[in-house]
């Protein structure tokens, strides 16, 4: 089966280093990818990387038959991939609502079916959509910032350590929701800190360090391999 | 006589370069190695050209001042003066972007534009301070403005070589890591904000010195005797143009604006008075259009900053 | 001194030249929280725009208040063409560039003044307009204007960001520049829209002081001080805090007269940025602090 997001060969950095050296992976339609590593590996660069927010050197990004390397975040978001960076992730002096609505710039025409389809997804913002965002607690403005990507009706989307900060009551909350939003068919492509738990969660991992692929398999394979449990899951 | 009026000419012109020079020096520390915005150039001119006048005039009745002191007294009084002034401004505004100080030295300066036109008691108003002290002042006139032209120089070289000896100092270096990098110097535990007070403070002290030379070598100071706005802009132009960072781009950038400058000057005077007067315009439209022009196509000026030691991985400075 | 007499001989006077102030400082604080760099040649736009209120009222002899519409269209146009000529190559680099920039702007502005109209001072109107006294306060027609049409202008660009999707993107760009890009903004026209909005109400609060007092190739540069600190009183990036910064300051420059020489009056607005730098950089309503 093609895959919904294919990543080839890709080399690439910010400025003139490359942090990325020819990093490549997959990501299935409906599947969520989760990419662990330790620190600076270049986990968020490879998230990056598909989002065009990288000088990519070599290699190039396949999605949905068409090759997006190199095309502008702009153009990126409106061909289906929506992208929730770790920090600064909400406009802070706008409310839920218009969060919501600044997610969906680029569609035209009513924005409700779009709405409720977020709504749904997270209750708990619907009854304080009025509200600051930046008056809300850290889980839930992770909500707002995955609500904000999702008002695109991407097929996929990115998560840059969506968990990070939060208390496991959340975390367990953003890797429910996650899959609910899978549920409605959007692939997701994450990147973990937290990396036993979400191999635990996701399909399918990939273990970067250095800048390079080091180990790929379903999320159950890659906790169960010893190397990688003393590697980078602290045992 | 022909040669006399030129020579004669040329040494105003030279004094002239020379307190512009010093100007533009003092605005290199702050905004050349320290990246601080300083739109009040004229205020610390003027603080420095009236403390140095109220000091080394004559006495007056009805006028605090006229200590009759020396010169040399009334310039170092100049120099703590202005920076005096600097300090309290730049203790509130430092810790902010340098847009702040822009604003507030705009406001300084023209508060300081209010005192000295208002409080007689201190300024003596609109007639201003005359009868300054100057030194050489007794000699013929030609020899006169020698003798000054070679004081300004004196005061210049000294100038230039205390700041370059400052830039290539430990201090320099960090104030160079703090200009070019703010997070990585804070992160080093540099206190940054004391470094560029110092950097402030000092840059006014020349800046004040400027003045203090420029009211002796008019035997007095007025608040006619300069523009604000037009002195403040002209120093920026010639420190932007000259390569902000590099010291001798300073004195090079003071010497080819103010070239440009008054001759225009002098070719405009020569119209019917109604064309004169907005040839004056025309000729700051320009300056400021010179400004925009160097800023988009050689924002390092004519001499850009020298890469130091620290800065270049390959370098041979210091 | 009688309150009648307090309201009469300054606090009316403060609200109108603190209305006038408003209508710049709301210019200057979307510049510094969109665009995100002090505008200093705001007040010589200001100029300008009661400039070319003036030409339309020498040349076909009609009220400033119908050249006022002219005046605003213009200046916004002029505004958005300083910014694609002078600053727009330089978004890349240092905001402080553009800092400088814009003062080099601000000569250029009063230069272009100071050769057309020339340095002399001038007036919409000849002749000296007399106060109407109601309940014993004393406000001439013009004053009403002023303070009116801030309300109107103002109220009409707070409705603007609050409902609309463009003024929801000019917020969202002052809030969150990374992630309104993320959101397929389009930058450019967030830009523009600001030039727009900034240099209309520049030439609104220039046309009004016109028409208060008089018209001056310097009136908009000592314009620039009190509504930087109207702006920055308010808190940076707020609208309503610019109105009510505005008004604070042209309140106090007028009571400072109780206190202080006349001479000393424009040192008001000065003071006022230094305390607040100093004990509220983010102002009263929590605006930004760059």
């Amino acid at each position: 089966m093609t895959p919904l997001l294919s990543m080839e060969n890709l080399t690439g950095g910010y400025g003139d280093a490359d942090i990325l050296q020819s990093v490549s992976l997959t990501v299935q339609e409906k599947e969520i990818v989760v990419i662990v590593g330790p620190n600076g590996a270049g986990k968020s660069t490879a998230m990056k990387a598909v989002f065009g927010l990288l000088n990519i050197r070599g290699g190039r990004t396949v999605f949905d038959g068409d090759d997006i390397t190199g095309w502008s975040p702009n153009r990126i978001v409106q061909r289906g991939i929506c992208y929730v960076p770790q920090v600064d992730n909400i406009f802070r002096e706008m409310s839920i609502q218009e969060n919501l609505e600044m997610g969906a710039f680029l569609k035209k025409g009513d924005l409700s079916a779009a709405y409720d389809r977020v709504y749904e997804l997270f209750p708990d913002l619907k009854e304080r959509r009025k509200t600051l965002a930046g008056s809300l607690s850290g889980g839930q403005r992770q909500m707002v910032a995955m609500g904000r990507a999702l008002m695109l009706d991407p097929k996929l989307l990115l998560l840059d350590e969506p968990t990070a900060g939060l208390s496991p009551k959340y975390m367990e909350q953003i890797f429910q929701i996650s899959r609910d939003v899978r549920d409605t068919g959007v692939a997701i492509l994450l990147v973990e800190q937290h990396a036993k738990q979400a191999l635990a969660f996701a399909d399918r991992g990939y273990v970067l360090a250095a800048g390079q692929n080091r180990h790929e398999g379903t999320g159950a394979d890659l906790l169960a391999d010893r190397e990688i449990a003393e590697m980078f899951l602290g045992g | 006589m022909e040669l006399i009026g030129l020579v004669n000419y040329a040494l105003f012109m030279g004094i002239f370069i020379g307190i512009y020079a010093l100007l533009a020096l003092g605005l290199n520390v702050q905004w050349g190695f320290a990246g601080l915005f300083n739109a009040g150039i004229a205020g610390f001119f003027a603080v420095g050209a009236y403390t140095s006048a109220i000091l080394t005039s004559a006495h007056a009745d009805g006028r605090i001042g006229g200590f009759d002191m020396p010169f040399f007294v009334g310039w170092l009084a100049a120099m703590v003066a202005a920076a005096a002034i600097a300090w309290p401004i730049g203790k509130i505004c430092l810790r902010f972007r340098s847009d702040y100080l822009a604003i507030a030295t705009i406001g300084i300066a023209e508060i300081i534009r209010l005192v000295i036109k208002s409080e007689e008691a201190l300024t003596n108003s609109a007639r201003g301070i005359t009868g300054l002290p100057r030194p050489g002042g007794d000699l013929p006139y030609v020899e006169s403005q020698a003798a000054y032209l070679a004081i300004v120089i004196g005061v210049l070289a000294v100038t230039y070589l205390l700041v370059e000896r400052q830039f290539n100092s430990p201090w320099g270096r960090m104030m160079r890591a703090i200009r070019d990098n703010e997070l990585a110097a804070r992160a080093m535990g540099k206190d940054i904000e004391y470094r560029r007070l110092e950097a402030f403070i000092f840059g006014a002290a020349i800046m004040g010195l400027a003045g203090a030379m420029f009211a002796h070598f008019n035997r007095s100071i007025t608040p006619e005797a300069i523009d604000p706005m037009v002195a403040t802009f002209l120093v920026w132009i010639m420190l932007i143009l000259g390569g902000s960072g590099n010291n001798r781009g300073a004195i090079l950038g003071a010497a080819v604006v103010w070239i440009i400058w008054s001759v225009s000057e002098i070719a405009t005077d020569q119209l019917p008075h109604e064309y004169a007067v907005k040839a004056k315009y025309i000729r700051l439209f320009l300056i400021g259009l010179l400004l925009q022009l160097v800023l988009r196509f050689r924002s390092e000026g004519l001499l850009p900053e020298p890469l130091r030691g620290d800065q270049s991985k390959t370098g041979s400075g210091q | 001194m009688g309150i009648l007499e307090l309201l009469n001989f300054y606090v009316i006077p403060g609200i109108v030249l603190g209305s006038i102030y408003a209508l710049g400082a709301v210019g200057i604080t979307l510049v510094f929280a969109i665009l995100r760099y002090a505008h200093l040649a705001h007040g010589d736009l200001a100029t300008l725009g009661a400039f070319i209120a003036f030409a339309v009222v020498t040349a076909i002899g009609v009220s400033p208040l119908v050249a006022l519409p002219v005046a605003v269209v213009a200046t916004a146009f002029i505004a958005v063409g300083i910014d694609k000529v002078f600053y727009e190559h330089l978004r890349d680099r240092p905001k402080i560039i553009t800092v400088i920039a814009s003062l080099g702007i601000a000569l250029m502005v009063r230069a272009v003044v100071q050769v057309i109209w020339g340095v002399d001072s001038e007036s919409y109107v000849r002749g000296i307009s007399r106060p109407d006294v109601y309940f014993g306060l004393r406000i001439r027609d013009r004053e009403i204007y002023t303070v009116l049409a801030m309300i109107l202008l103002v109220g009409g660009l707070y409705v603007f960001l609050k409902q609309s999707k463009w003024g929801k993107a000019m917020r969202a760009m002052s809030d969150n520049p990374n992630l309104a890009l993320l959101s397929g903004i389009d930058n450019r026209v967030v830009v523009m829209l600001t030039w727009i909005i900034a240099g209309g109400l520049c030439a609104a609060s220039g046309v009004f002081l016109g028409i208060n007092t008089e018209l001056k190739s310097m009136m908009g540069w000592h314009m620039l001080l009190p509504m930087f600190a109207a702006a920055i009183l308010g808190g940076v990036g707020r609208v309503e805090g610019a109105v009510l910064g505005g008004l604070i300051v042209g309140i106090a420059e007028e009571l400072s007269v109780l206190v202080l020489p006349s001479e000393y009056k424009a040192a008001m607005a000065f003071v006022i940025l230094l305390i607040m730098l100093l004990v509220r950089p983010t102002g009263l309503l929590r605006g930004k602090v760059l």
